[in-house]
């Protein structure tokens, strides 16, 4: 009993261990592992040999591979600020008291429940030229749609705006959380001081939302870096591979036994995700600071 | 004059609302048709209201197997997740020292890193564990994908938490370790309700792993159950609705049940901590 009494009163030191045996298992060890594989030529049956950085040197001559970088980021620079303005906005306004205003959250976060593979073959769907939603819409009101999905320059902003449909419900609960959060004595204090709502959004509620932007920004780079279910479901990388984003890339190589090189391009993604995200944090630290 | 004032808030609201739902609503009347209609023919979008096409879709894509392996795979990494973040967040939250300090750095740094990037060694270790094709081993691998912003968020709540909240329990003979599961965890409802929103539907909703890990016909998943509909079926479209909408309705009925809480939780874990 005395032993037992010991035991359970240091209990607490361990409560972390499940958490850092799973987490070390399936994703510290493969994460290491992953950095070897990617320094060598394995195709994942034959013995790999050590090439070095040789996959990371011919992935800068790999011109596909350029298409998806430039398309990883584009998608990215469209989504990531569009998905935290119109977040704001919808927070903006569903954190006002009407009629119903529970009801149309879940409701605006709803898409964000749905597979984004299963969301994406439904706006396929409606983007179908000839048979789809969108095309008998336009059809009514006189218009001609085009085959958006088809041509290159209009796929990836289809692309990026499906992608904002579905997850802007997402960011907008974060800021939603976070105007709930902000005490209203601040804003009764500027009116009294005579600050209209111009200054009240500038000095106390964006100000106020340092933490939501935070993890906004984060999670929609993130997000928006390793995009894949919503190409894969919307144009499969096409046409050609002008919609191809890194992530699938690092998928198709994988299915094509170029293991080694795969995991390089996946080590190059994980970089691109890091730096941006490292900026970011350095930048909003800085922000905090001067407040 | 006050409800005049707030009448314009209306317009938005209605807008934002229909956004979202036009696709639901689509997927809906798909689903509804009859085979020869698949498509809309001119202002009038009422479906046909043919029901068969779901025991069809029930029958020929195997969505109910999917259903079932689904439920498995999101109730048993949800449970685990619970239970390893919150110990975890509780151990990091109320006895900072050195180690745990590392430890929540090196979550918050993983939470970056896409799971696709650790496919590969991932694919050799779950082979030479014999995981390939098994619930449990899903089950861990989800589990460990979902930890780090569950344990980011359970930390934070828990550092607003008062320590009075144990400390009585503790004064009155529980060791921290048992005032933990006895005191508490209880007041970690809100937040155990976000995080079993947010990575419910994760595990729920995952493609990118599953369609590695689980190849065989009986484990599949419901999205790989569905994107097989797709892949094979070519363009029976009132079927492929059918399945994608039994598929998801799981997920948005358990979002509903749970959401009132979601916001709270939220608040008070990730935006205040």
């Amino acid at each position: 009993m005395p032993l037992f009494r010991a035991v359970s009163n240091r209990l607490h030191y361990f409560m972390a261990v499940p958490a850092i045996v799973l987490f070390a298992l399936f994703f510290i060890y493969p994460l290491t592992q992953g950095i070897g594989i990617s320094l060598t030529d394995s195709n994942g049956v034959t013995q790999p040999n050590f090439i070095g950085l040789q996959n990371f040197l011919d992935f800068f001559h790999d011109d596909r591979a350029k298409t998806d970088i430039f398309n990883t980021v584009f998608f990215a620079l469209g989504s990531a600020p569009l998905l935290n303005l119109f977040g704001f906005l919808y927070a903006l306004v569903l954190d006002r008291t009407f009629k119903g205003k529970s009801v149309v959250r879940a409701l605006v976060y709803l898409p964000a429940v749905i597979s984004p593979l299963i969301m994406g073959y439904v706006w396929y769907f409606i983007l179908q030229p000839g048979r789809g939603f969108l095309f008998h819409i336009l059809e009514s009101m006189g218009l001609k749609g085009g085959n958006w999905l088809a041509e290159a320059n209009s796929a990836i902003v289809v692309l990026i705006l499906v992608n904002v449909w579905q997850f802007v419900g997402m960011t907008m609960i974060i800021y939603l959380a976070g105007l709930q959060s902000i005490p209203k004595e601040l804003y009764e204090a500027a009116e009294i001081d005579g600050a209209g709502s111009g200054k009240k959004l500038r000095y106390i509620t964006i100000p106020m939302l340092v933490q939501s932007i935070k993890i906004n920004v984060v999670t929609n780079i993130i997000g928006s870096l390793s995009v894949f279910e919503i190409i894969i479901a919307l144009t499969d990388g096409g046409p050609g591979y002008s919609t191809e984003s890194l992530s699938i890339y690092i998928l198709r190589m994988l299915y094509g036994s170029f293991t080694g090189y795969s995991t390089a391009v996946a080590m190059i993604l994980f970089v691109m995700i890091v730096i941006p995200v490292f900026v970011f944090m350095r930048f909003i630290r800085k922000q905090e600071f001067e407040m | 004059m006050k409800s005049t004032r707030n009448l314009w808030i209306y317009a938005p609201v209605a807008v934002m609302a229909l956004l979202s739902l036009i696709p639901f609503y689509i997927l809906l009347y798909l689903s509804l048709n009859t085979p020869s209609r698949t498509m809309f023919d001119g202002v009038l979008m009422l479906p046909d209201f043919h029901f068969a096409n779901y025991v069809e879709a029930w029958k020929s894509s195997k969505i109910g197997t999917a259903t079932v392996n689904s439920l498995i795979i999101t109730v048993g990494g949800v449970a685990i997740i619970v239970a390893a973040s919150s110990m975890a967040g509780y151990a990091i939250a109320r006895y900072s020292n050195k180690f745990h300090a590392v430890l929540f750095n090196t979550l918050l740094i993983c939470m970056m890193i896409p799971a696709i990037i650790i496919t590969v060694p991932l694919y050799s270790l779950m082979k030479s564990i014999g995981g390939i094709n098994t619930h449990w081993a899903m089950i861990l691998l989800m589990a460990s994908n979902g930890l780090p912003f569950a344990v980011f968020l359970y930390t934070g709540f828990i550092k607003g938490l008062p320590r009075e909240v144990e400390e009585s329990a503790i004064i009155d003979g529980c060791t921290p370790f048992t005032a933990f599961w006895r005191v508490t965890f209880h007041f970690l409802r809100p937040v155990t309700a976000a995080v079993v929103i947010l990575q419910g539907l994760a595990v729920w909703n995952n493609y990118g792993q599953a369609v590695f890990f689980l190849q065989r016909e009986s484990m599949r998943t419901i999205p790989l159950a569905v994107s097989m509909f797709f892949q094979q079926y070519g363009a029976q479209w009132n079927l492929m609705a059918a399945a994608s909408v039994i598929g998801l309705a799981p997920a948005v009925a358990a979002f509903l049940l749970f959401q009132k809480y979601f916001i709270k939780g939220i608040t008070a874990g990730a935006v205040k901590g």
